[in-house]
């Protein structure tokens, strides 16, 4: 148990995966970065020495994806230099009619690669044996990481024994899983043990050390802003009783959420060099929420402004639920039209109107003091 | 602006001509037809439009026809207080002369070019072109109504009137913001254009995706059958197998139960064949028993058939006998009455040969009859050939005796009558052609005495020979006279020579002999017709007289009947069976009646015993026939009782055989078995019945403490379940294999890729449809509430112009009267007695006049101001009857209070109710 082995643990490739604030263009890019991760994957294992790999769950998105995307998963999974080891998790199960049984994946999978299919333990290398528990439904009854250790005797001398499972830990899920969680203190027993050297886990998103020896990869590629720390492969060595896990940047995407408040001028500008500062543009998403109320020509300016940057990155969102700027018509502005008569007593209705908590109102006061100041 | 006066000189048909105007007031300039007074519009018109150098056609057109003189005009007037005198020539001598006194009364004056400027900038600062052209109604434009919204002085006076600021400032917004509304809304309020498009392609994108979700919750559905059939088929063969494992234990059980149902089985056997065994003995007993009763039985039986076989035979030879003699009284009757045939055939030979001869005589008689009516017809048919006188020829005869007489009397009285009488005794003698008088020829001589009327036809020559001659001449028609006399009477000869008579009563009395004989012939020839009726007599006289064998004169023998002896019928007894036949005889035959008669030898004694004859054949007949029924009886009998005998003879034969047959038959059952020894077996076989019964009941006893009876039963029921298990299971696999290979297809199709993809589709309309739908409501609300304060403002903007309307307009129509004005201050619609219209729609009269009314109305209304210009009207009113006249007439007459109001017109009469206006006739 002398020699030191690595290895790369990653989860969650989701491949298929839509997501729909970045639009036709955003999705179709953003779709290709995460294979170009997959990809990447195989360049880390050059550089760190990896044995192998091991995936721990939702390699697809679902079991119904579309060929294309089996195929271009198939040719990443190629770039991949060492054996690969898959395991089924509950985006796509191996349930009836699972991809792992079809036609379309048999077919065309890589011979280095390895579906977890049983609990029957694989010596992937020698001195390494890799147990698992692949998902056999989207709604398992019990601990979904149990059958893969279960029964399990510590494992003979030299031999590090590598649990892959798929689900969140109790601790972590917060009681609100509405699937059975993985028994963390169960977990930790059977590395206490010496049942198992390292467990990898998959489903959370973000890279997470559990215990030193218990660890969630997180997904190659951004998916949410919610994300904390995604986009990495752990390279994993095993060195006598040590263990180090050092998180490898795959990930070439961005996903950013950021809360504006407006109150005038300064805040307009905060919020364009706030903008201006972000990296790696047209890969990253911005779900932006603001707050505050601004004059009708500011406002005119953060529309102008929002359009613009959804050109420049991927894509900009105003974040619907979080988004309550309001006009904020100064009389000035109004008088800054010189309107008479019936024009002058139309915008004042309106800004009465806003005023009193119309919110549609201000729309109207918007377009119309732009249409005013135009036509001006 | 105020018109004071206008010159024209050598302006269209004016050679020179001014016209003063009253700065206040209403003017009527009146003239007829050509004399200028539309050329007054058109030269203060062209004279600030057109400079004196114009090249222009309607400059040209002005010049008169065939002069060459230039058009000038001169106009004076007063433009934003200033008084203006200005007088241009345009063509010849071209010159253009402007002299302005100031307000503050100065005087200034331009020519040529500068004077054309000034002038023209003069008018353009003081006068608006809208409001100009708007008040100035040409000749033929009196229908159209106003719209005046661009006329400043006129804005200008509403909104100081009205105190609201006219938005014209707003105007590009207005434009704009429809412009905006209309890029999302159709005029009616219905989405149009991309937001239209943007609604119908999220109904779309909904559509999509909801179809997609189908499909995807589909193939949920198929991995939660799957999964629950794939539960439900671990299950199924979890029992199939442990019940399975029940049939196994079944078929063990029944291997040992087998054993028993066969040892049972083998008993069951034994007892069989002992029950068998008992009834075979059994049998044997009845048989034996049977055997002996029959044999006694047959014996008892065949001993009183063979008695009543010798009775049978008896009674039999007994009938046959009686039949014997029956059968031979018969012969002798049918004996009998031959004979009495005979006598009859006898008689009947008599009587006929009696009848011959009597028919014979008659025939002889006949014949003689008849030789002499034939005699008679000869003599008639010879004095008939003698006679040629016919009934016609007699009147031929009588017609040519008329002619004669009729001739000579014609003859007689057309020629001299000559008596010639002899006196004396000297011959007399006559010649020549005449008649006498009983037309006979003319004698040669005369006898004394004797005279002679003579005819003469032709020349009568009359002499006493040698004394005298006279010669007596008919005249010319005595010679045609005489020769009809004598065609008459050479007719007459003629006929009588035919009838070879001497004269005519000769002649009818041969006639009548001829019809005599006639009348006898015919008598004559009916007798002998009557005679020779039935024939010839002499052939039936032959054939009789040959039938009786005599000649035709011999009387025929009378043939001797031999006669007959008395005939005794032989009958003999018989003996031992008296009988029909015996009384029948001595009842009815008496023999003594049987002596033949003697022949008679007349027909009615032969008759009678003809008679006689066929009495005694009948009764002959009669006895025979009851001779053939009492035979007939008799043999009947006899075989009835032959065959009773038969029978009663193979009855017996027939007993004796069976009697025979038992009593082999017991014999061979005896060699067998003896009698003694058929009890003992019987006996023996009821105590092996009995044993192995006993021991089945035992056997039974094992089977049923085993169950093994049931075994089998249970075992069938086990292997059923089985088999519907599997059945089941192996439809539970093909249900599973069904649905994975749906679930197979559904994967490579791609269906959740697909779903997401649609759900992507839609959101991305979804965000610009909401997008576009926010905007789209903005612009609406902007659209509205500017339309809503843009309606208020207008109302209240076009009260000063609407309320002069109505004011001038109630004074013609009355206190109903009513106008709406549009956003160019037009009238749109007017109300009358509550009747509201679109302009439109009013009579052309009623146009004309809301016309001219809005225009005083206007005038009224900037009258205040500097920029105040005259209306002028070249010809109205020509659409009003007589009563708006009048009321229009003062309207246009009080207009004139607050401005100058110019009328061009021909027909004065139109304006005549015009108060205080000043008339100008232009000759």
């Amino acid at each position: 148990m002398d020699e030191s082995i690595t290895f790369l643990h990653s989860s969650d490739w989701q491949l298929g995966m839509m997501r729909r604030f970045l639009g036709p263009d955003g999705q179709a890019r953003w779709g290709q970065a995460r294979l170009d991760a997959v990809a990447r994957i195989g360049d880390v294992a050059e550089r760190t020495g990896a044995r192998f790999l091991v995936v721990t769950g939702d390699v697809f998105e679902h079991n119904q994806v579309e060929r294309q995307t089996i195929l271009r998963a198939c040719e990443a999974l190629k770039r991949i230099p060492v054996p690969v080891v898959l395991l089924p998790g509950n985006h796509d199960a191996l349930e009836p009619g699972s991809l792992w049984t079809s036609a379309q994946w048999t077919a065309h999978k890589p011979d280095h690669v390895t579906v977890v299919t049983g609990t029957t333990p694989l010596e992937i290398v020698p001195g390494v044996e890799i147990v698992g528990a692949p998902w056999r439904s989207r709604r398992p009854v019990s601990d979904p990481a149990a059958p893969g250790y279960a029964g399990l005797a510590p494992a003979e001398d030299g031999v590090r024994r590598i649990l892959l499972a798929h689900g969140q830990l109790t601790s972590l899920s917060g009681g609100m899983s509405d699937v059975p969680t993985i028994d963390q203190a169960a977990l930790e027993a059977a590395v206490a043990d010496g049942r198992l050297q390292y467990v990898g886990l998959g489903d959370r998103h973000s890279t997470t050390q559990v215990t030193e020896r218990i660890w969630f990869s997180g997904t190659q590629e951004v998916t949410a802003p919610e994300e904390n720390d995604p986009g990495n492969v752990l390279a994993v060595t095993l060195a006598g009783d040590s263990i180090t896990v050092e998180p490898q940047r795959v990930g070439a995407w961005h996903m950013v959420e950021h809360h504006a408040e407006l109150d005038g001028e300064e805040s307009l500008k905060a919020l364009e060099d706030w903008f201006a500062e972000l990296p790696d543009k047209e890969r990253t998403y911005v779900r932006l929420a603001a707050d505050g109320s601004l004059p009708l020509p500011l406002l005119s300016r953060l529309d102008a402004m929002v359009d613009a940057q959804g050109e420049v990155f991927a894509s900009v969102e105003r974040w619907a639920k979080f988004w309550t700027v309001r006009p904020a018509p100064e009389a000035a502005d109004l008088d800054a039209l010189q309107l008479s008569g019936p024009a002058r007593a139309a915008m004042e209705e309106l800004r009465q109107a806003l005023a009193g908590g119309d919110e549609s109102a201000g729309a109207a006061l918007t377009l119309m003091h732009r249409l005013a100041r135009d036509a001006g | 602006m105020r018109l004071h006066s206008l010159t024209l000189r050598n302006f269209r048909g004016v050679a020179d001509r001014t016209v003063q105007l009253p700065a206040i007031g209403t003017t009527v300039v009146v003239g007829d037809n050509e004399v200028g007074k539309s050329s007054l519009v058109e030269a203060f018109t062209l004279v600030f439009d057109y400079p004196d150098d114009s090249k222009s056609k309607r400059i040209a057109d002005v010049q008169p026809v065939g002069h060459d003189v230039a058009p000038e005009v001169t106009v004076e007037l007063t433009l934003g207080g200033r008084e203006l005198t200005y007088t241009k020539r345009w063509l010849k001598n071209r010159s253009t002369e402007l002299s302005v006194v100031e307000p503050d009364g100065r005087r200034r004056s331009w020519t040529g070019r500068e004077a054309h400027n000034e002038a023209e900038r003069l008018f353009n600062e003081n006068v608006d072109p809208v409001l100009w052209q708007t008040l100035m109604v040409t000749q033929g434009q009196s229908l159209i109504l106003p719209t005046p919204a661009d006329a400043e002085p006129l804005i200008t006076a509403v909104t100081a009137e009205s105190g609201t600021p006219v938005d014209g400032a707003s105007m590009p917004l207005v434009s704009a913001v429809e412009h905006e509304y209309l890029r999302y809304w159709t005029p009616r309020g219905r989405p149009t254009g991309d937001f239209a498009k943007s609604a119908q392609a999220v109904a779309a994108a909904e559509l999509r995706s909801t179809q997609a979700a189908k499909a995807m919750e589909e193939v949920v559905a198929d991995i939660r059958r799957a999964e629950r059939l794939a539960l439900d088929l671990d299950d199924l063969s979890t029992r199939l197998a442990e019940h399975l494992k029940s049939v196994e234990e079944l078929r063990v059980r029944k291997k040992e139960t087998d054993e028993i149902l066969l040892r049972r089985d083998s008993v069951r056997a034994r007892a069989e064949t002992a029950r068998a065994r008992l009834e075979n003995h059994t049998r044997t007993r009845l048989e034996r028993e049977r055997l002996l009763a029959e044999v006694e039985r047959f014996t008892q039986s065949a001993a009183e058939l063979a008695e009543l076989k010798a009775e049978a035979e008896k009674v039999a030879k007994a009938s046959m006998e009686t039949l014997h003699a029956a059968e031979a009284a018969l012969a002798e009757v049918v004996e009998l009455k031959d004979d009495r045939r005979s006598d009859v055939q006898h008689a009947e030979q008599r009587v006929s040969e009696l009848m011959d001869r009597a028919e014979l005589d008659r025939l002889t008689g006949q014949q003689a009859e008849l030789a002499d009516v034939r005699a008679r017809i000869a003599a008639a048919s010879r004095v008939l050939d003698g006679i040629k006188v016919t009934d016609a020829l007699v009147a031929e005869l009588e017609d040519a005796r008329a002619k004669v007489v009729e001739a000579r009397a014609a003859l007689a009285a057309g020629v001299p009558d000559v008596l010639v009488r002899r006196v004396g005794a000297d011959t007399v003698s006559l010649s020549g052609t005449g008649l006498d008088g009983g037309g006979s020829a003319v004698p040669s001589e005369l006898d004394e005495g004797a005279e002679v009327s003579v005819l003469v036809s032709g020349e009568l020559h009359v002499g006493v020979p040698g004394q005298v001659e006279v010669t007596v001449r008919a005249g010319g028609e005595a010679a045609s006279l005489r020769s009809l006399v004598d065609e008459a009477v050479r007719r007459e000869t003629d006929l009588l020579k035919r009838a070879k008579v001497r004269d005519l009563q000769a002649a009818r009395e041969l006639l009548r002999k001829s019809d005599t004989a006639s009348a006898e012939l015919q008598e004559a020839r009916r007798t002998e017709r009557s005679l020779t009726a039935g024939g010839d007599p002499g052939e039936r006289i032959a054939l009789l007289s040959a039938r009786l064998g005599v000649t035709g004169d011999e009387e025929p023998e009378e043939e001797a009947a031999a006669p007959k002896g008395k005939q005794q019928p032989a009958v003999e007894n018989v003996p031992g069976q008296m009988s029909l036949f015996e009384e029948f005889a001595e009842d009815t035959f008496d023999f003594e009646d049987l002596v033949e008669p003697l022949a008679p030898d007349d027909l009615a004694g032969a008759q009678r015993a003809l008679e006689d004859a066929r009495s005694e054949l009948a009764t002959a007949e009669r006895l025979l026939a009851d001779a053939e029924f009492a035979a007939a009886q008799a043999r009947k009998a006899a075989d009835e009782d032959r065959s009773e005998a038969q029978q009663a003879r193979a009855r017996a034969e027939l007993a004796a055989e069976r009697v025979a047959a038992a009593t082999a038959e017991l014999e061979a059952a005896r060699a067998v078995l003896a009698d003694e020894d058929v009890e003992a077996a019987e006996e023996k076989a009821t105590a092996e019945v009995e044993a192995v019964l006993d021991e089945l009941t035992a056997v039974q006893e094992q089977v049923d403490a085993a169950g093994a009876d049931h075994v089998e039963g249970e075992l069938t029921d086990a292997l059923a379940v089985a088999n519907r298990l599997q059945a089941e299971r192996d439809a539970l696999r093909d249900s599973l294999r069904t649905t994975e290979g749906r679930l197979e297809q559904s994967g490579r199709d791609g269906l959740a890729t697909r779903q997401d993809a649609a759900d992507l589709e839609l959101a991305a309309i979804r965000a610009e449809h909401e997008n576009l739908q926010r905007r789209a409501d903005a612009a609406r609300r902007v659209y509205e509430t500017l339309g809503r304060h843009r309606a208020a403002a207008q109302t209240k903007y076009s009260e000063p112009l609407q309320s002069r309307i109505e004011a001038l307009g109630r004074s013609v129509y009355g206190p109903t009267f009513r106008v709406w004005l549009d956003d160019d201050l037009a009238v749109a619609e007017r109300e009358l007695d509550g009747n509201r219209l679109r302009v439109e729609a009013l009579s052309t009269g009623a146009q004309e006049q809301l016309a001219i009314i809005t225009r005083l109305a206007i005038s009224h209304l900037v009258s205040t101001t500097e920029n105040s210009v005259p209306v002028i009207f070249d010809d109205a009113l020509g659409w009003s009857d007589k009563a708006r006249l009048r009321d229009m007439g003062a309207l246009l007459g009080r207009a004139g209070d607050h401005g100058q109001v110019i009328i061009l017109t021909c027909m004065p009469e139109r304006y005549e109710y015009v108060p205080r206006a000043t008339f100008i006739k232009l000759d």
